[in-house]
């Protein structure tokens, strides 16, 4: 009987609201294992971590810890239990020294007890030393890079005597030296007995560092493997688990010739984007793939004049346009279904009506006066054509589903009658059933003759919907590819390597 | 709906303990129409302030400097007419203009700057104040209006203290403003999410730029009223008052956090803080020891804690009653 694993997860069910985020998850992890954690985004990951750090309570199912089965986990028993977790991004005090960071979390005095400075500085020295990373504990931390304020998180988990480090991916913002770095500071954790959480997209990573890999679909898990038993293509069919052509609408006709969008060396030199050149035609959904932080966003945001470009032109239907606001974007009918819906889409304690007319003030209201009855017959309409489902054209944006929410946002930007949709991870975090009614939205409209830019991190969806796939890295526009590629080839791509597609 | 009740409360405990008969048999202190009236009239500079700051709360702002601004615009009211030599509506029309370009220069700090309202206006707050004592040099007060000036602030039309309608026109305006029309809405989406605003292709910059120029606006138009309520034009004009319009648009239901308000509510705290202030001053017990001032400011903050506690109340409550029923897990 080999000895109870670290952590074990048994039928583990989350809930949020109508939505089931996790629908029985079966994990465990084992002293001086590395496990990675697989999935699309929406699988189910986060909800997952937030879980086990203890900052969402479980609708059902177990947490075993150590062989000791553990009930209403909250953040401080978790840490107090050994679990630290690395998130994406750092929360760290920008003000305060690392020094002064890591003794945040560290040290426990009384309000009353003296600082023991050198001590202080000692021990942040030597935690620091121990994963090799040059940064002086006196430093401020909002004088460090991102992957240096992750590695003092790191430090600070490893401060904590934690026996569980859960780090979600690590190395979206690190440079290749970097990522070295981290993996050493992986593995010398593994060999002290530590149990590693590794939350990547990266395969390659998983396959470089891992040794077991649990898959995560749609709130499930759909199979542990030790990942000398399997390959990446195998990995890739556990993560879709079905054929993209099966899911998601086939375009029914082809996008016509019209240039719609065209840009020509676009930049921005504030945001990191230079030198994107392509064009959307009416019908057609281009699509643009690549990792978090390829500069998908940014270039959205100065197609809708948030971040005005600096360089290189934009035409719309060939008239060239200057776009210094949003509200230039909006008249010349480019509208963007924002990526945070809760904080950017819609306005959660306002109606859904209100919600909807709110691009299209000037055109619905020409008087400035708002006619309440009007508005409601638009929402209404909406609401049934998009098929939100939601109480009434009053009920605030704050009492629906995420899909709905998005489908309300989306029901603002139709109401614009654009000629440019953006679409920015419109199915992020929205469940199955609502995902699969947005695309065929999306189809749709394409069909009526809209130019649809579909940005998505979703590998199977933004090759399953878009007629052409843009993949970014870096700020620029790294290659362009029909629909329907090879995730291998797009993902090869964003990496900006040249790898094959592997059998 | 709860103001409205303790207003009436309000009223009524003043009406039956505030209400007595002289020697000579006559009926005197706050159960008089004269009194009411007089109510009425005390409360439309206030009032009017209280209106100004309204939109400004709802977009999650906040102005303090309209009391100052009332004082420098009833001083430069005061100098175009006295100093010079323009007519009364002139002097009236100019002020009014100063009054919407002082709102401007809020406005510009705020939006194209983006400074914090609270600290502009802070900074204002000073700024104009210290404008009006520069001018008089702290003690040229302008008086001798012409009586038809005077007939704005001491008489009566239609049988309403005459700047009643004023202030009532203007609550009208600023109402369907606020409940109306696009303006209104924009107001309360930035108090709510500046930021979704923005992505929505709202004028953000715009329409905040509004509600301090509307604010600059109204405080003049307090100012004029101001001068002819009280026939002279100093300096100290308004001194606090844009502490009492914030307690009256509070406890009206708008939040200070933005998104949530409205004109009606604004009126209904302003009536509270006014029928409160006078209906004190005549108490028997509270005349006897001469410190109406000192209660009503008592009661006026214990008022709006004892709001602000009835409006989080329920919440708090139901937050309660869900954790102690929350299932075992």
């Amino acid at each position: 009987m080999p000895p109870a694993p670290l952590l074990a997860l048994h039928q583990l069910v989350k809930n949020y609201g109508g939505v089931r985020a996790l629908r029985g998850v079966d994990f465990n992890l084992h002293a001086g294992e590395v496990h990675a954690l697989l999935g699309e985004n929406g699988a189910g990951k986060s909800t997952l971590i937030k879980v086990v750090t203890g900052a969402h309570q479980p609708n059902g199912g177990t947490i075993t810890l150590a062989g000791q089965c553990v009930a209403d986990l909250t953040p401080a028993t978790a840490r107090a239990l050994g679990i630290a977790c690395i998130y994406q991004q750092p929360a760290l005090f920008p003000d305060l020294t690392v020094a002064e960071n890591l003794a945040l979390r560290l040290e426990s005095t009384s309000a009353a007890s003296r600082i023991d400075w050198a001590a202080r500085r000692a021990r942040a020295k030597e935690l620091l030393a121990r994963i090799g990373a040059e940064i002086s504990p006196e430093a401020e931390v909002s004088s460090l890079s991102m992957p240096e304020q992750q590695l003092v998180e790191i430090a600070c988990a490893l401060g904590s005597g934690a026996r569980i480090v859960i780090m979600d991916e690590p190395t979206a913002s690190l440079t290749q030296k970097e990522q070295h770095l981290l993996f050493a500071v992986v593995r010398d954790l593994r060999k002290n007995g530590v149990g590693v959480i590794y939350i990547s997209h990266r395969l390659e990573e998983i396959f470089a560092l891992a040794d077991r890999v649990t898959v995560l679909r749609d709130g499930q898990s759909v199979g542990t493997h030790a990942v000398s038993d399997i390959d990446e293509a195998g990995l890739i069919r556990l993560m879709v688990g079905r054929e993209v052509a099966q899911i998601y609408p086939a375009a029914e006709s082809a996008p016509g010739h019209a240039v719609a969008l065209s840009l020509r060396d676009v930049g921005c030199h504030v945001s990191g984007v230079r030198n994107v050149s392509f064009e959307v035609r009416a019908g057609e959904i281009f699509g643009l793939g690549g990792l978090v932080g390829a500069g998908r966003t940014e270039l959205a945001r100065i197609l809708f004049g948030l971040t005005p470009a600096d360089s290189g032109e934009i035409t719309l239907h060939g008239q060239p346009l200057t776009l210094r606001s949003p509200q230039d974007a909006v008249a010349h009918g480019i509208a963007y279904v924002p990526e945070d819906r809760r904080r950017h889409g819609v306005v959660l304690a306002l109606p859904i009506a209100h919600n909807m007319t709110m691009a299209i003030h000037r055109r619905f209201f020409p008087t400035t006066w708002l006619r309440f009855g009007a508005e409601r017959t638009l929402a209404l309409d909406f609401i049934r054509d998009l098929a939100v489902k939601c109480s009434g054209p009053d009920a605030p944006g704050s009492s629906l589903s995420g899909g709905n929410q998005q489908k309300v946002s989306l029901a603002r930007w139709l109401a614009t009658k654009p000629k440019l949709l953006i679409l920015d991870e419109p199915t992020q975090g929205v469940d199955v059933g609502a995902k699969s009614e947005i695309h065929k939205i999306v189809r749709r409209l394409a069909k009526e003759g809209l130019a649809v830019i579909l940005i998505s991190s979703d590998l199977p969806e933004v090759i399953g919907m878009s007629d052409r796939i843009g993949v970014m890295g870096g700020g620029t526009l790294r290659a362009i590819l029909p629909g329907g590629s090879d995730p291998h080839d797009v993902m090869a791509a964003a990496l900006g390597t040249t790898g094959k597609s592997a059998a | 709906m709860l103001l409205l009740y303790v207003l009436l409360a309000e009223w009524l405990f003043f009406y039956v303990a505030g209400t007595t008969t002289n020697r000579r048999g006559v009926i005197v202190g706050f159960g008089t129409l004269d009194r009411q009236f007089d109510i009425l009239r005390h409360s439309c500079e206030i009032g009017l302030l209280a209106l100004a700051l309204t939109p400004v709360i709802i977009t999650a702002g906040i102005d303090l400097s309209i009391g100052s601004l009332l004082g420098l615009c009833a001083i430069l009211f005061g100098k175009l007419w006295h100093d010079g030599g323009l007519p009364i509506p002139a002097a009236a029309g100019l002020t009014l203009v100063l009054g919407a370009v002082a709102g401007g220069l809020n406005a510009t700090l705020i939006t194209a700057l983006r400074l914090p309202p609270l600290i502009v206006t802070l900074g204002t707050y000073s700024l104009f104040r210290g404008l009006a004592e520069a001018i008089t040099h702290g003690s040229i007060t302008y008086t001798d209006f012409p009586e038809s000036f005077l007939f704005v602030g001491q008489e009566r039309l239609l049988g309403l203290p005459t700047q009643a309608w004023i202030f009532f026109a203007v609550a009208l305006a600023v109402g369907l403003l606020v409940h109306r029309t696009t303006f209104g809405r924009a107001f309360r989406t930035i108090g709510l999410a500046p930021e979704g605003a923005r992505y929505a292709g709202l004028p953000v910059g715009r329409r905040l730029a509004l509600v301090y120029v509307l604010a600059g606006l109204i405080a003049a138009i307090a100012a004029i009223i101001y001068t002819a309520r009280l026939g002279q034009a100093k300096a100290d004009a308004g001194t606090g008052y844009e502490l009492f319009a914030i307690t009256a648009v509070v406890l009206g239901g708008t939040s200070i956090f933005g998104g949530t308000g409205s004109i009606p509510g604004t009126l209904l705290g302003v009536a509270a803080i006014a029928v409160l202030k006078n209906g004190l001053a005549c108490l028997p017990v509270v005349m006897a020891m001469n410190a109406a001032e000192e209660m009503s400011g008592l009661l006026t903050g214990a008022l709006l804690l004892l709001a602000l506690t009835a409006s989080v109340l329920p919440k708090i409550l139901s937050n309660f009653r869900a954790s102690r029923h929350a299932p075992a897990t």
